[in-house]
């Protein structure tokens, strides 16, 4: 699509559309910079985290602390993210619907790719520099009483490819939803069922890397090669999908 | 006198299968009575136990209950597997709306989706008659049943969603996207729940193929919801598709 306008302008006798590459970097530099200067999403997922950090610590006040604790630790770890992660999606693309930026960045002559991927990775990033706050956190209050294995630290592994992938599917789905009336629950009702699969391998490598042992040696690589499958043929096909969606 | 104007395009609905349709009913009632007389008077249970008393089946004495539960397998299954081919159509309708845009394929899809919930829900009530009286619990996360609760709360957020967009082409436009994901997602779902080993539960599996009989029985049940799903359908298209050419032609004679 990018290549028909960049003649068009040619024949126009207009400099032709700068490259993919070059077109991504701006798109990705546009988003990072409008967040860190008003922080208004950064600040809303980190509070929202805490919060869900204390929730979880009702649910668990009357469980004894106890090594078991591990076992159940991962899955709550990605309760956390799952859940501050929706409501960053939910944010990236009211913004840009507010601002009419959308319908500026459809006049002009970009990629659709090039917006999917440029959104997917500052939804990423952010995600990111949320769970370098939020994980610590949620260790200090839930997990530090117990000695995980020596595997602990490979724990970064399944956190990075799950946030990939909550970042591509996410992106996709929320520019679906970001039409739709009561957008939040909607991006919920598609998201957790869809994210499900990937939920459910990095939830199984994280505990394998907690508990290490016999369980990291019957899960872990299993777990980790499922949920970089799944990575690679979702966002492969949100990417295909992305130009239907954010074209109608 | 005014020039005739050129007739409105009118959404279409009657083609050939819905001459099809009613037999396929008909055919589709006698086949799931018969089967289900075949459950119970013809097939034996399973690897030739009589019902009157326990059996040892594998490694675990079976009662009668069990082995009467078991006949559940019949319907259980062609159900589920009707859910899924109308799934995987209307993934197919999808991309063919993607494709062409055209409206009708759009129709094609959601009907195509609604049997698909139906079916996943009869697939679910089956289902969990089987739970309760072969493993002894209403539910457990074993990787066909946590597969079947993500495809039903997907298709039920497909429908949602529809309701939820105003502008009828990017409802279809969205609608079709998600079926297409739907699709994509459910095998890996259960590909994930089931190559995972899980440390709780152990993946229920019970060894031992189907005999003759039984493949009988189960292919004259498929082959009978097949054949109502398809007329179910057709019928419902109709419905939408007529519903639709009412609204056009309602458009066409206010313009006039």
């Amino acid at each position: 699509m990018a290549k028909d306008y960049a003649k068009a302008t040619a024949v126009a006798g207009r400099p032709a559309a700068p490259s993919a590459l070059r077109q991504f970097s701006v798109l990705l530099r546009k988003d990072l910079t409008q967040e860190f200067r008003t922080k208004e999403m950064l600040v809303s997922m980190v509070v929202y985290a805490v919060l869900v950090i204390i929730v979880l610590g009702v649910a668990l006040s009357f469980a004894k602390p106890s090594q078991e604790y591990l076992e159940v630790c991962g899955g709550l770890l990605w309760v956390l993210i799952v859940f501050t992660s929706l409501l960053g999606l939910n944010k990236s693309f009211s913004r840009e619907k507010e601002n009419g930026c959308l319908e500026g960045l459809l006049l002009a002559p970009v990629d659709r790719g090039a917006i999917f991927l440029a959104k997917a990775v500052s939804n990423l990033i952010f995600i990111l520099l949320v769970e370098v706050l939020a994980v610590p956190l949620f260790w200090f209050f839930f997990a530090s009483f117990a000695t995980p294995a020596e595997t602990a630290w490979l724990s970064v592994v399944p956190l990075l490819v799950g946030s990939v992938g909550i970042a591509g599917v996410g992106t996709l789905l929320s520019t679906i939803t970001v039409n739709t009336r009561g957008k939040d629950v909607m991006l919920a009702l598609l998201f957790v069922p869809v994210v499900f699969p990937l939920l459910y391998a990095c939830v199984s490598a994280t505990t394998a890397t907690l508990l290490g042992g016999e369980v990291f040696a019957a899960t872990w690589t299993v777990s980790l090669v499922l949920a970089a499958g799944y990575d690679v043929i979702m966002i492969l096909a949100a990417w295909v999908l992305y130009d239907f969606v954010v074209t109608a | 006198m005014a020039k005739e104007k050129k007739p409105p395009v009118l959404p279409e609905a009657g083609q050939w299968p819905d001459k099809v349709a009613p037999v396929a009913l008909v055919a589709g009632a006698v086949l799931t009575t018969i089967g289900f007389l075949l459950t119970f008077l013809w097939v034996p249970p399973v690897v030739g136990a009589s019902v009157n008393g326990a059996a040892l089946i594998g490694d675990s004495m079976v009662t009668q209950q069990l082995l009467l539960s078991q006949k559940i397998f019949y319907f259980h299954m062609p159900v589920a597997l009707v859910s899924f081919i109308a799934l995987v159509f209307a993934a197919y309708y999808g991309i063919r709306f993607l494709a062409t845009r055209n409206a009708r394929f759009d129709a094609c899809s959601k009907v195509a989706m609604e049997i698909s919930l139906l079916f996943i829900i009869m697939t679910m009530i089956t289902g969990e008659m089987w739970t309760r009286f072969e493993w002894g619990v209403w539910w457990t996360w074993e990787p066909r049943l946590t597969t079947y609760l993500i495809l039903m709360l997907i298709v039920i957020a497909y429908f949602i969603l529809r309701n939820a967009v105003d502008e009828p082409e990017r409802c279809s436009v969205y609608a079709a996207v998600v079926s297409i994901v739907a699709l994509i997602d459910v095998p890996i779902c259960f590909m994930i729940t089931r190559l995972i080993p899980s440390s709780v539960h152990p993946v229920v599996l019970r060894e031992g193929g189907m005999t003759a009989d039984m493949g009988i029985c189960l292919a004259v049940v498929l082959v009978g919801m097949l054949a109502v799903g398809f007329a179910l359908y057709r019928a419902r298209f109709g419905q939408v598709r007529l519903g639709q050419r009412v609204e056009a032609l309602k458009d066409a004679l206010e313009e006039n």
